[in-house]
């Protein structure tokens, strides 16, 4: 029976082609849009990928990892001073203009980290050495960063050149590779106290402390205990991702947009495909009708149906996600795409394949159901 | 032929699926969190109160003052070098005065001319015993003469004398014994008294203390003797008992260490006093910053 239900379904080629295109369609528009999506959501939260603590603690009104209310330089000694607390150590972020040698000037991020500890240190360098970073006005540069910096000139920026930040020189000491963040802006990193000096003066600079629970602490229970005795606001890392996720979800139009994509994928790929199973269901109702007259119980006709349209909708489906993951790869190498595919987002993508399948199928037994055997002559 | 196309459809189908699942597993693999590139100061203590502690000499340092405003002519110390109490530090410019004591010096002269001279008609006088060769008055006037230019000698004397106590006073000397902590002045520069930048800083180190400043909002939980632990900047793996001395008496708005001239108080701090244990040479410094830990 299925093996009669493969070969009616394989039989016409074009008709097949274009029953998979359909879902091939569908699949490539809602993964691409998803993991567009999932992408550009992690750029929002770089600084936390990058500078990596269990506990960040902040000013109560913060709801994002950009947001910048800052702390009291006291403020660190008070997070220290909570029962569970291993270490806690200042941290600096804002968005500043750097200034290079032919006048240009570019957003970056600056990230200030702790002078003795440097906690929150790129690991992955490219170029130099992490503890340069100790001798005056030195900074280190992401790979983004060298690639914006060096438009115009001869070689490529690197270890040992200069740049300014609010007058003051930044040498870079080494090259990290790091997440590339939402606003644009290349990282910058250097210790705590120079952000200070490269960061207009103004009357509060500490953006972060970051904290770190004792063996046997959670970081969620240090968390709530940071923020019940500080009256500052304490996130692990986890939740402040999501606040950040939830935040520009909330702000901004990215999920709508994403989201219009993902459904006008959905719904092409049902119109497309539903139609095209009804009309190969039309098409072949001679031959449904002909197994009928030989005894074929509407049970047995509908699995054949059911059989075709899985077979459809996984050589659709696999077909379109090879195609995302080729498309994403090359993107990807590319650079600054947002592109992240989530094991989510294909099983997402096959639930919904499995619904516009599962809806052309319903068409077709629908139809094969009301099918009179004497038809087969008509 | 339709055989053909079917496997050809299903193993591009298979390898799209394949190919996805490799990106899936490779974008979701993240690096683990790396170590801190050096180990921070861990809290020693089941609960502790975390305080910033600047270190100073015992008894505090000695932005040492200048007596007078004036051109520094000599710096007779260096940096590190001990002295004793009363041995000459700075040399201020003192022409004006010197020159002033020429002139008084030539005033002494005079008055010790004078002197002489009127002491010798005096004698002169007395040696007549005739009183009706000179009147009595004139020998009363000339005793009287003689005492005038006594005084006046006197009184040029204690001139030389104020001006030559006023020449030592442009000598700095130490007050007490220490060490020279910080030398900022060099012949030729003006030095003012109550200048923001002290030209000589002194201090006692045969033993060092730490200053601590505690946030006033958890002020409160500071009791007198609490044990402590410090670690210096940088040298989280070289932890510091240290001994509780005092806690001041008067809350402090926090010194910023930016120094910006356009800087508001926004936090007062609750200023404990502790001291260093014996250490080896050369491993604390003077105005080194340090974490505290205060065992609650």
């Amino acid at each position: 029976m299925i093996r009669i239900a493969l070969k009616m379904l394989f039989g016409d080629r074009a008709k097949y082609v274009m029953l998979i295109s359909g879902i091939t369609f569908a699949t490539l528009l809602m993964a691409q849009g998803m993991s567009l999506f999932c992408g550009l959501m992690t750029w929002t939260f770089s600084t936390l990928r990058n500078v990596s603590a269990p506990v960040w603690v902040a000013d109560p009104m913060v709801e994002q990892v950009g947001d910048n209310l800052p702390l009291r330089d006291t403020d660190t000694d008070r997070v220290r001073s909570v029962e569970g607390v291993a270490w806690a150590v200042p941290l600096y972020q804002g968005n500043l203009q750097a200034r290079l040698a032919d006048g240009t000037s570019k957003l970056v991020t600056l990230v200030g980290l702790d002078a003795a500890t440097l906690i929150g240190a790129p690991a992955d360098l490219l170029a130099g050495r992490i503890d340069d970073l100790r001798m005056p006005n030195t900074v280190i540069l992401d790979e983004y960063g060298v690639e914006r910096f060096s438009a115009g000139r001869e070689r490529p920026i690197g270890v040992g050149d200069v740049f300014e930040i609010n007058d003051r020189e930044a040498r870079i000491v080494a090259i990290c590779r790091v997440h590339r963040s939402f606003t644009g802006g290349p990282y910058v990193f250097t210790t705590y106290d120079r952000a200070t000096q490269y960061a207009p003066n103004v009357r509060k600079m500490l953006s972060y402390v970051l904290a770190s629970p004792r063996d046997g602490v959670s970081a969620e229970v240090l968390a709530r205990r940071i923020t019940g005795e500080t009256g500052l606001r304490a996130f692990t890392e986890s939740e402040l991702m999501w606040s950040t996720i939830w935040w520009y979800i909330r702000n901004t139009g990215i999920p709508i947009n994403v989201g219009t994509i993902v459904i006008i994928g959905f719904i092409i790929g049902a119109a497309i495909s539903g139609q095209t199973f009804y009309s190969f269901v039309l098409e072949n109702t001679r031959h449904f009708a002909a197994l009928r007259a030989m005894g074929a119980s509407s049970g047995e006709l509908s699995a054949m149906l059911l059989v075709q349209a899985l077979v459809v909708g996984f050589i659709g489906f696999g077909v379109g996600l090879g195609a995302v993951a080729f498309l994403g790869t090359n993107l990807l190498r590319l650079g600054r795409v947002p592109f992240l595919m989530l094991w989510q987002v294909p099983a997402i993508v096959a639930g919904a394949v499995m619904l516009i399948v599962m809806i052309s199928a319903a068409l077709g037994i629908n139809r094969i159901a009301r099918l009179e055997p004497a038809i087969v002559f008509r | 032929m339709s055989n053909l196309f079917r496997r050809f459809s299903f193993y591009l189908a298979l390898a799209g699926l394949l190919f996805a699942g490799r990106l899936v597993i490779q974008l979701a693999a993240e690096p683990p969190p790396s170590p801190p590139p050096h180990p921070p100061a861990v809290n020693p203590y089941a609960r502790a109160i975390a305080a910033a502690g600047l270190v100073e000499a015992q008894g505090e340092n000695i932005a040492l003052g200048v007596p007078a405003p004036g051109v520094v002519t000599g710096v007779l110390v260096s940096a590190w070098e001990s002295v004793k109490a009363g041995q000459p530090l700075l040399l201020l410019d003192d022409r004006e005065l010197r020159a002033q004591l020429v002139s008084q010096r030539a005033a002494v002269d005079v008055a010790e001319a004078t002197l002489e001279r009127l002491r010798g008609q005096l004698a002169r006088l007395e040696q007549v015993t005739d009183e009706r060769a000179i009147p009595r008055e004139e020998v009363a006037t000339r005793r009287s003469d003689v005492r005038v230019a006594e005084a006046q000698l006197a009184a040029a004397r204690a001139g030389v004398e104020q001006t030559e106590l006023l020449l030592d006073r442009l000598v700095v000397r130490a007050p007490v014994d220490a060490t020279v902590l910080q030398v900022n002045t060099r012949p030729g520069e003006y030095a003012a008294p109550g200048a923001a930048n002290p030209p000589l800083l002194l201090g006692d180190l045969t033993k060092l203390q730490v200053r601590a400043d505690v946030d006033e909002q958890i002020a409160p939980r500071v009791r007198p003797g609490m044990r402590a632990t410090g670690y210096l900047k940088g040298a989280s793996e070289r932890p510091i008992e240290l001994e509780f001395v005092r806690i001041e008496p008067f809350v402090v708005p926090k010194k910023s260490l930016t120094g910006g001239s356009a800087e508001r108080v926004d936090t007062r701090v609750l200023q404990i006093i502790y001291r260093f244990p014996p250490l080896e040479e050369g491993s604390v410094y003077v105005g080194q910053q340090i974490d505290l830990y205060l065992e609650d």
